[in-house]
Parts: structure tokens; C-alpha cells; sequence
């Protein structure tokens, strides 16, 4: 059974794959109003809650700061410019992300950091060793396979 | 009279402890017996006088003895005797006081059972942890006195903060996480021990990897238990806000679970010892960084105690303990430098050392946003906010390499392994996966983060499934065993694996619950007046009538109280308030939830108007959340499951010097 | 170079320790105003005597905008007594303007009558809008601007005596100057 499951699955995983990258890649229609409001009023922070955003908050400033994202944005200001006119009021402490790029590349560069020292560590030293790994594929059979696997199931 | 008996006991607390912690360098260097048993008993002697001292509070709470400061700010005449209790802990000074009595706890509990084993090290795990407890009297007895008195005693006292009043889970939540926090210092003080007396063999690890994963159980639990109580009280409709204070929890947890994987790496192959040491100095720091950034006021947090003068003893503790471990590990350094190292990329050793880069990795991004307002603030850049957008587009992704990783793992043997058997455990996983995510899409869940957890959960879980399916066929063919019986017997005889895989199915389970309750989640607020109703997914709610009266259970609170009869999936009356407290500027919000197992609806009163009785009200229909707490039960059972002593071995009682040179001790010997 | 590795300590201990050093004596809750040097936004409002005050009357004088609550205890109550002792001093140079912040006109007005009233516009913020023009994070807060309408500087968090006189002297300092 697991001898063709191997083939489906590749095929499965491979079709559905696509199906997701046509979707996302696609260009959609572009986000609605409320979409667009929404998506601002969950980056700003609520001036008088504790670190919860716009969007979740239900406090008089938060209510006023939607009414004008609303309003901007049906004047037809940009996402960006909306978001400007309340770092304009608030200074970059009312945005719940910061701008920089640095801020959002450093966590993703030292898990790579990370995995390339890991390679490194675990990197074959030799030709020897190499050549070793080769040869015990070839030769490990079928069943050799199995009765290893299940030794292994019952290792205490 | 009482208050000055809980006073004094604190301080002969801080000197039994210090006595304590000198007696046992004394009996480490000399091997002296005596000054080895008069340390123990000087420690159980501090947990008693902390147990002491705590009893005397409660009382003071259950009795509202004003004259005493901490009970004049946190208690009222009128607060019911359960919250009166849990008091204990709602402010800072009386959350010290527990630490440290949940700190003497643990240290004399690990001293009392290891009082005839582990000769070389429990001197210097003794004098650890006694310097740690001392240092926590210290702050009890000067900065954070709990029992100072106010003159003139006021008649009535202000009453616990509104938002810790009105839930019981207040009871659970934060002895849950304390257990769990001050349990760490267990393994930091064997880790220092170790590393002191040089005796970094394999038998230490077993005993490292015991008393890290009996707190991270009640970490987890506690964390599971903190989410779940502010998503039932704080009325957002959320449970996690990366809040400063929740990711000082996360922390310790996050370098704690690398550890736990790391160590049996350690274990098999002798190497990474340096690793799994620092692993264990970061858990306990970053223990006592989260203990500092919620009482510091360096932060602002929805956690935050008031700012007080404990601030710089604690950033002294962080500072004295992390240069004292870091200088014992560059000491012993060259001896730490491990023997060997994994040979093959395709092997389970790598897959648990990349599990370790990805949870490191994660440790650092949530370090990293936690401290860069107060780093780009230092550096004199102004104030920025860093918050659950940056916090969720940065960890996600993390998270989801980790689960896929989780997969991986388990399929491939220790040492070698060839890519073409390792391949074939994958067929089957992925079909089914690829079906679930269809059948769902089918059945209209929608957008990528909940389909491709699921997608990922049910890869995961297949796999987890074929070994155990394996495992058993194998052991019920050899062994001439019914299925169900060699199931059973193959996950008791393997703990430590299959209840790591009961552990990482909880994980799964959390994984979907969250992706799902966050990606498909609906909300609407209205404004009704009595009998009109708002409909959202499925439900509908009519708004009969508010109430406004005082609270039964206190009052002094005032209750205003709408009341809606809802239909749907589940159908009933609920009733959502809000709450007007005397000491609190705001009324207080205490959203209704109800609970089913495919969803919740959560109900959170947002404004009322006396005159017309016209209510606002905010509707959540939150999907799967249930299994969100769930899945952190699961955790909690599989871990206990993986670390709980297997009967048939009969326990090693024998000291280090009557051990048989010839027997090598197999992990999970009962030694531990 | 065997020594090499004891830097280890100090590399990790002391930024650490100096980071979380440095964030004592600082409130976290206080940012600074991005308005500072900037024009002061304009507003028309309603005061809860019924009359209106817009920006542009104001301007010419120094002015300054105290944002309150009734609900805002202590803060508001520990400051009231310094903007009354403001008024007695400055106020024939500088107005003062109240802005009440999510409240009640009602509850603006018991306040004022148990505290005292300074005979100062107290303008009725409705919804909120000029909190938001201006920045507001929570009552107290006070905004002090100069005569030709530009925003001089924010007090965050209640007034007391000694920020009182710095603040109102360099007001008027300003105007000396022009």
C-alpha cells in the first residue's frame, strides 16, 4: 500500500499546491472599504486601552479614531496616508507594527543564521563518509528495512 | 499582633534560608554530614516560616484587617471570602510572599527526596536554591514588606482590583504559572551543581530533563489557564494579545521545551552538553526577566503590578545569577565540549537540533519584540509600540516550520536513515492530509492560515498514528498480543515516546483551534432597544430587558445587567454586564460565554442607556475555541504520562558508590 | 586566547542589565507629542455653558488645553487646585481652556461645582475629535501653545506647582520674545 500511496501523494500535494499559488497569486479585486478600514484599525493601537488594537477596542477614542479612518478613506486617502495622519497625531507609537524593515528581517535572519550553522555542524567531513552512506542504501533490502523498523517500535 | 508574628516570621525565613545556603557550601566542600542535615532542616524551616507568613495574610484578608496596608489596598468589607483568599496573590507584595512559598516548597521538597542520593551534587543544588529563596525573603523583608501597617486603619479598604474579582479562574491561573515559574529554579540549581562539582555525565541530564519537565507542566497549564481566563473576562473576544507579561511566560516555556529536546540528543550521542547547560541558565533567567518586567514598571503591560522599589533588586538578581552561571559554564567549558556529533543530515538527532533552532529562533523574536520599544526608547529614538501584527506575522511562520517539523521527526530513526524508507512514511500522511483539507474546503472553511494548519495537523497526526500502528502490529505479531493490548502495553513500556506524541497531538489540537478560531471568527455590535434582536452566523439574539442593581455577592458593585434570550446552534438566556466597581475609574466588562464544542458565542456589553434601556452590544461567534483549552489538557496529560516512573522497575535506591560499574543506567531508569 | 571565552559573561550580562536599567524613572505610558513646533489643530466646540470657542479666537494669546474627566481620580483631582492657582497668576496673559474627555456635561459640571469652578471655558469634547486631533492617550493631559498658534509643549499626566510655573513662564517667555 505505501508503494503507491508515495506517487498519489506527490501528485495530491503537487495539485493542491497549485490550486493555493494560482489563488494567491491571482490578482483578486482589490479590497473594499470596509476591508481596507478594518485591515488599518487592526495595525493602530487604542490610545487608551493597553496594548489592544482599534479594531478590537470599544472606547470613545478608538470609535472616533474608525469614524475618521472611515472618513479618509472615503475622501479617498490611501491606506498609507490614513495611517500617516495618525502617526501625525500620535507619533509612531499609534502603529502596532514598526515601519522599519530591520525589525521585521532580524528574527527571520537569525533562525537562518541558525540553520546554516546547524548545516555547517552537520555537514560530512569526509569522502569516507560519504561513500559509506551510498553503499548501505544500495544493499539494505526490503525486508532488512522492516525488521529494523520494528526492532526500533519495540526499543525500550 | 499578627502581622508583626508574619513580619518576624519572613525574616528568620531570610536567615534560615542564608544560614541554609552556607551550611550546604560548608557540607559540599567538607562532605561534613551534619552541617549537610542542619542545612535541610534550616530549609524546610524557611518554607514552614513562609508558610507561616502567608497564613497570617489570608487570615488578615478573610478577617479585612485594615491596619495591615496590603489589605486596606486589596480587600473590602464586602469582597467574598474566595476572593478574599486569592488576594494572596492579585498584588505585588502578596504575589512575592506566595513565589517565595511555592519557591521554599520546591527546594525543600528536592532536598528531602534526594536527601540520600546524589551525594556529590544536592550540597550545591541545596545552596542554590536556599540563595535564591533568600534572596526572595530579602525582597519580602525590605522592599515589598506585605505586612506594613497603615495608621490611622481605615473602616473600610478599597476593595482587589475589579478585573481580578470576578472570575474564579483568578484562583487557578496564577498558582498554576507560579508553580511553574519558581519549579525552574529546580533544574537551574542542578545545572549550577553540575557544573561546580564537574560531574556533567548522563545520569545529571536524566535528572535535569525530571525536574524541568515537572514545572513546564504547570507552566503550560498555566499559560493554557491565563489565556483562557482573559478571554473569559477581558471581553475583547481574544485570548492571547502578546501582552509583555504573556510573553514572559512564554519565554521560560519556549527555551524549557528546547531543552527537553536537546537533552536527548545529549543523551544518545554525548554531545551538545554546553548547549543543554545554557539552555537550562536561559530558562531560569528568563524566568526572573519576566518576574521583573511585570513588577518594574518597565513595561506597560495589562499585567503590570504598581511600580515600586522591588524594580532594582530584582534587575540585581537577574544580573548576579546570570554572571555566576554563565562564569561556571565558561569555566567547565572544555570539559562540556561534546564527543560526538550527528553524522547524517536525514537523522533524528538533526530534526530535534533544528526543532531547537526554530524554538531559539522563536525565543528571540518574542525577546526581540518584547525589548525593542525599550531598546529603540534607550537609544533615544522615541516611543514605538510593538504588537500582535508584528508578534503574529513574525512567529506564525515559525510556528508552522516547528509543526511541519513535528511531523518529520518522528519518522526518522536515530542515526543514519535513508531517504527511500523515510520517504514511504510519508505517502499515507500526505493523502490524508491533502483529503482533509479538501473535505473542509468543501464544507466551506475558508482562507489559508486555518486550511493549511489543518492541512499540516492532519500530516502530523498521520504519521504519529502509522508509528504507533506500526509499533503495535510489530509488537502483537512478536509477542502474540491482541491489538488493543499491545497498544497499551507498547505506550507504557515507551513513555517517554508516546506520551511525547500525546504531547505533540495537544499541540496539534491548539494549533488547529487557534488557526480556526482566529481565521474564522465573526463579530457584530448593535444597538438595541427591548425586543429587537441582531443575527450573526447562524445565531440570533433578542435583548428583552437590563437590569441595573447592585451585586448579590458585593455590594458595594454595581451591576448593570442586559439579559438576552439567543437561538441557533445552542439556544438559551444569558446575561452580559458591566460592572461599576468604587475603586476602579471604568466600569468593568463581564462578557457571557457560551460554550459548545464546535464554537462559543460570546456576548460583551458595551454601553447602556438607563432612560431609553437601550443597550450596545458586541456578538462574537468564535469557532473551536473549546479546543484550544482542551489541547492544553492534552499537553498537560501526555507530558505526565511521558515523565510518570514505569512500575515494573524496581527503584535504584543504591548511592553512587554501590552502583554496578558494569550496568549502564537506560534513560528512563526509575534513578531520576 | 584560553581567556577568550570568559568575555562571554560580560558580552551577555551587561547590555542586558543596562537595557533594563535604563527603563526606570521612565514611564512606559508616556509618549512624546509629535505636535510639538507644529500648529496647534483647529476646533470648534461647544462649552458647557451653552456658548461656542473656536481656535481662531484664541488666537494671539498664549492658550492652553487641559483635557480632563470626572471619572479621572486622582489625577484630575490632584490638579484642579494647581490650574485654579494657574489662573490666579497667569491668567491675565495666558487662557486657559478646559476640554472635558469622555464624559457627561452632567458629570463635568458636579465636578466642577465640588472642586471649583476657575471661571475658565470648559468645552465639551463630543465623540471625542480634538482628543484624537490633538493625540490624547487618557486625562490628564494639558497642551500649551504660544500666540502665534503653534504647539510649545505637553504635559503628560497631571500638572503639579513647579511643572505649573516652568511651563507658563516659558509661554510667556515666547511672547516676550516676539
Amino acid at each position: 500500500m505505501r508503494r503507491i500511496a508515495l506517487p498519489i501523494a506527490a501528485a495530491a500535494l503537487v495539485a493542491l499546491l497549485a490550486l493555493v499559488l494560482v489563488n494567491v497569486v491571482r490578482p483578486g479585486q482589490p479590497p473594499t472599504r470596509a476591508q481596507s478600514a478594518a485591515a488599518i484599525a487592526a495595525e493602530l493601537r487604542c490610545p487608551d486601552c493597553q496594548s489592544l488594537s482599534v479594531a478590537d477596542s470599544h472606547t470613545a477614542s478608538a470609535i472616533e479614531i474608525r469614524r475618521q479612518i472611515d472618513e479618509l478613506l472615503g475622501s479617498g486617502s490611501s491606506s498609507d496616508a490614513v495611517r500617516q495622519h495618525f502617526v501625525d497625531r500620535y507619533g509612531e507609537w499609534i502603529l502596532l507594527a514598526p515601519r522599519s524593515p530591520v525589525a521585521w528581517a532580524l528574527p527571520f535572519g537569525v533562525v537562518a543564521a541558525g540553520v546554516a550553522l546547524l548545516l555547517i555542524w552537520l555537514r560530512p567531513r569526509t569522502a569516507a563518509d560519504g561513500g559509506e552512506t551510498v553503499s548501505a542504501e544500495a544493499a539494505e533490502s526490503e525486508q532488512l528495512r522492516r525488521v529494523r523498523d520494528e526492532a526500533e517500535a519495540l526499543d525500550a | 499582633m499578627l502581622p508583626t508574628f508574619g513580619h518576624i516570621a519572613l525574616v528568620i525565613g531570610f536567615a534560615a534560608s542564608l544560614f541554609a545556603a552556607w551550611a550546604f557550601v560548608i557540607g559540599g566542600r567538607s562532605g561534613d554530614e551534619r552541617a549537610l542535615s542542619s542545612a535541610r532542616r534550616a530549609l524546610y524551616a524557611s518554607f514552614a516560616l513562609a508558610g507561616l507568613a502567608c497564613g497570617v495574610m489570608v487570615f488578615s484578608l478573610l478577617t479585612h484587617d485594615f491596619s495591615i496596608l496590603y489589605v486596606a489596598r486589596n480587600n473590602a468589607t464586602t469582597t467574598p471570602p474566595f476572593f478574599s483568599f486569592i488576594s494572596l496573590w492579585a498584588a505585588l507584595e502578596g504575589s512575592v510572599l506566595f513565589w517565595t512559598l511555592l519557591a521554599s516548597g520546591w527546594a525543600a521538597l528536592v532536598l528531602h527526596r534526594y536527601r540520600s542520593r546524589h551525594r556529590l551534587l544536592m550540597p550545591w543544588v541545596g545552596a542554590t536554591l536556599a540563595a535564591i529563596d533568600s534572596f526572595f525573603f530579602a525582597v519580602l523583608v525590605w522592599p515589598g514588606n506585605p505586612f506594613l501597617r497603615v495608621t490611622p486603619v481605615p473602616a473600610e479598604g478599597a476593595g482587589p482590583n475589579a478585573l481580578l474579582q470576578n472570575h474564579p479562574f483568578m484562583g487557578l491561573h496564577p498558582p498554576l504559572l507560579y508553580l511553574g515559574y519558581t519549579g525552574l529554579a529546580v533544574p537551574f540549581a542542578f545545572a549550577v551543581a553540575a557544573l561546580v562539582t564537574g560531574r556533567l555525565d548522563e545520569g545529571w541530564l536524566a535528572v535535569v530533563r525530571r525536574w524541568t519537565m515537572i514545572p513546564w507542566i504547570f507552566l503550560t497549564l498555566g499559560i493554557t489557564a491565563g489565556a483562557w481566563w482573559s478571554y473569559e473576562v477581558l471581553g475583547w473576544g481574544g485570548y492571547w494579545a502578546w501582552d509583555p507579561v504573556e510573553n514572559a511566560a512564554l519565554l521560560p516555556w519556549l527555551t524549557a521545551t528546547a531543552f527537553v529536546h536537546s537533552s536527548m540528543v545529549a543523551e544518545r550521542r554525548g554531545s551538545l552538553k554546553a548547549w543543554t547547560v545554557s539552555l537550562v541558565i536561559a530558562t531560569f533567567t528568563l524566568t526572573l526577566v519576566g518576574t521583573f518586567l511585570t513588577r518594574s514598571g518597565v513595561v506597560a503591560s495589562v499585567h503590570s503590578f504598581t511600580q515600586s522599589a522591588i524594580g532594582p533588586w530584582f534587575l540585581g538578581a537577574i544580573a548576579l545569577a546570570l554572571t555566576a552561571a554563565l562564569s561556571l559554564l565558561v569555566w567547565r567549558l572544555p570539559q562540556l565540549t561534546g564527543t560526538g556529533r550527528p553524522t547524517s543530515l536525514l537523522s533524528r538527532e538533526s530534526a530535534f537540533l533544528l526543532n531547537n533552532v526554530l524554538l531559539c529562533g522563536l525565543t528571540f523574536a518574542v525577546l526581540f519584540g518584547t525589548l525593542l520599544p525599550l531598546v529603540v526608547a534607550a537609544t533615544g529614538g522615541g516611543t514605538i509600540s510593538v504588537g500582535a501584527p508584528w508578534f503574529n506575522r513574525v512567529n506564525v511562520p515559525i510556528f508552522g516550520a516547528l509543526l511541519f517539523l513535528m511531523g518529520i521527526g518522528p519518522a526518522l530513526p536515530w542515526g543514519r536513515a535513508s531517504w527511500s524508507s523515510v520517504r514511504e512514511r510519508f505517502g499515507v500522511p500526505v493523502v490524508a492530509a491533502v483529503s482533509a483539507v479538501v473535505a473542509a474546503w468543501a464544507l466551506g472553511m475558508r482562507g489559508v492560515g486555518p486550511l493549511g494548519t489543518l492541512g499540516l495537523a492532519v500530516f502530523v497526526g498521520g504519521i504519529m498514528l502509522d508509528e504507533l500502528v506500526r509499533g503495535a502490529r510489530a509488537r502483537s505479531r512478536y509477542r502474540g498480543e491482541d491489538p488493543a493490548t499491545a497498544t497499551w502495553r507498547l505506550a507504557t513500556r515507551n513513555r517517554r515516546r508516546y506520551g511525547g506524541y500525546l504531547v505533540h497531538f495537544g499541540v496539534l489540537v491548539m494549533a488547529v483551534a487557534v488557526a480556526v478560531s482566529s481565521g474564522l471568527a465573526s463579530q457584530t455590535s448593535a444597538t438595541l432597544r427591548p425586543g429587537e434582536s441582531v443575527r450573526l452566523a447562524g445565531y440570533v439574539l433578542t435583548y428583552d430587558r437590563l437590569v441595573v442593581e447592585p451585586l448579590a455577592a458585593d455590594p458595594r458593585v454595581t451591576e448593570a445587567r442586559a439579559e438576552l434570550t439567543y437561538g441557533g446552534s445552542q439556544e438559551g438566556r444569558l446575561a452580559t454586564a458591566l460592572r461599576d466597581y468604587p475603586n476602579s475609574t471604568t466600569a468593568v466588562a463581564t462578557p457571557s460565554v457560551r460554550t459548545a464544542l464546535g464554537e462559543d458565542l460570546y456576548v460583551t456589553l458595551l454601553a447602556y442607556d438607563t432612560a431609553t434601556r437601550t443597550v450596545t452590544v458586541r456578538v462574537f461567534v468564535n469557532p473551536l475555541v473549546v479546543w484550544i483549552w482542551v489541547g492544553g489538557a492534552i499537553i498537560g496529560i501526555g507530558s505526565t504520562f511521558a515523565i510518570w516512573p514505569e512500575r515494573r522497575r524496581v527503584p535504584v535506591e543504591a548511592s553512587e558508590a554501590e552502583r554496578l560499574p558494569a550496568r549502564e543506567p537506560a534513560p528512563s531508569v526509575e534513578g531520576a | 586566547m584560553r581567556y577568550l571565552r570568559w568575555l562571554l559573561v560580560p558580552i551577555v550580562v551587561v547590555p542586558l542589565t543596562l537595557l533594563l536599567f535604563h527603563g526606570f524613572g521612565r514611564d512606559p505610558r508616556e509618549i512624546p507629542s509629535p505636535l510639538i513646533g507644529k500648529p496647534a489643530p483647529s476646533f470648534s466646540l461647544a462649552a458647557l455653558d451653552g456658548t461656542r470657542l473656536t481656535a481662531a479666537q484664541l488666537h494671539g494669546r498664549p492658550y492652553v488645553l487641559n483635557f480632563w474627566a470626572s471619572w479621572c481620580i486622582p489625577g484630575c483631582v490632584d490638579e484642579h487646585p494647581v490650574l485654579l492657582e494657574a489662573e490666579r497668576r497667569y491668567g491675565a496673559d495666558v487662557q486657559i481652556v478646559g476640554v472635558v474627555y469622555n464624559d457627561s456635561p452632567a458629570a463635568a459640571r458636579t465636578f466642577l461645582d465640588r472642586y471649583g469652578d476657575g471661571g475658565w471655558p470648559q468645552l465639551s469634547d463630543e465623540g471625542g475629535r480634538l482628543a484624537v486631533e490633538y493625540g490624547v492617550t487618557g486625562p490628564p493631559e494639558t497642551y500649551f501653545v504660544d500666540a502665534t498658534g503653534i504647539v510649545r509643549g505637553k504635559q503628560f499626566g497631571p500638572l503639579t506647582m513647579a511643572a505649573m510655573d516652568d511651563r507658563f513662564a516659558a509661554l510667556l517667555a515666547a511672547r516676550a520674545a516676539q
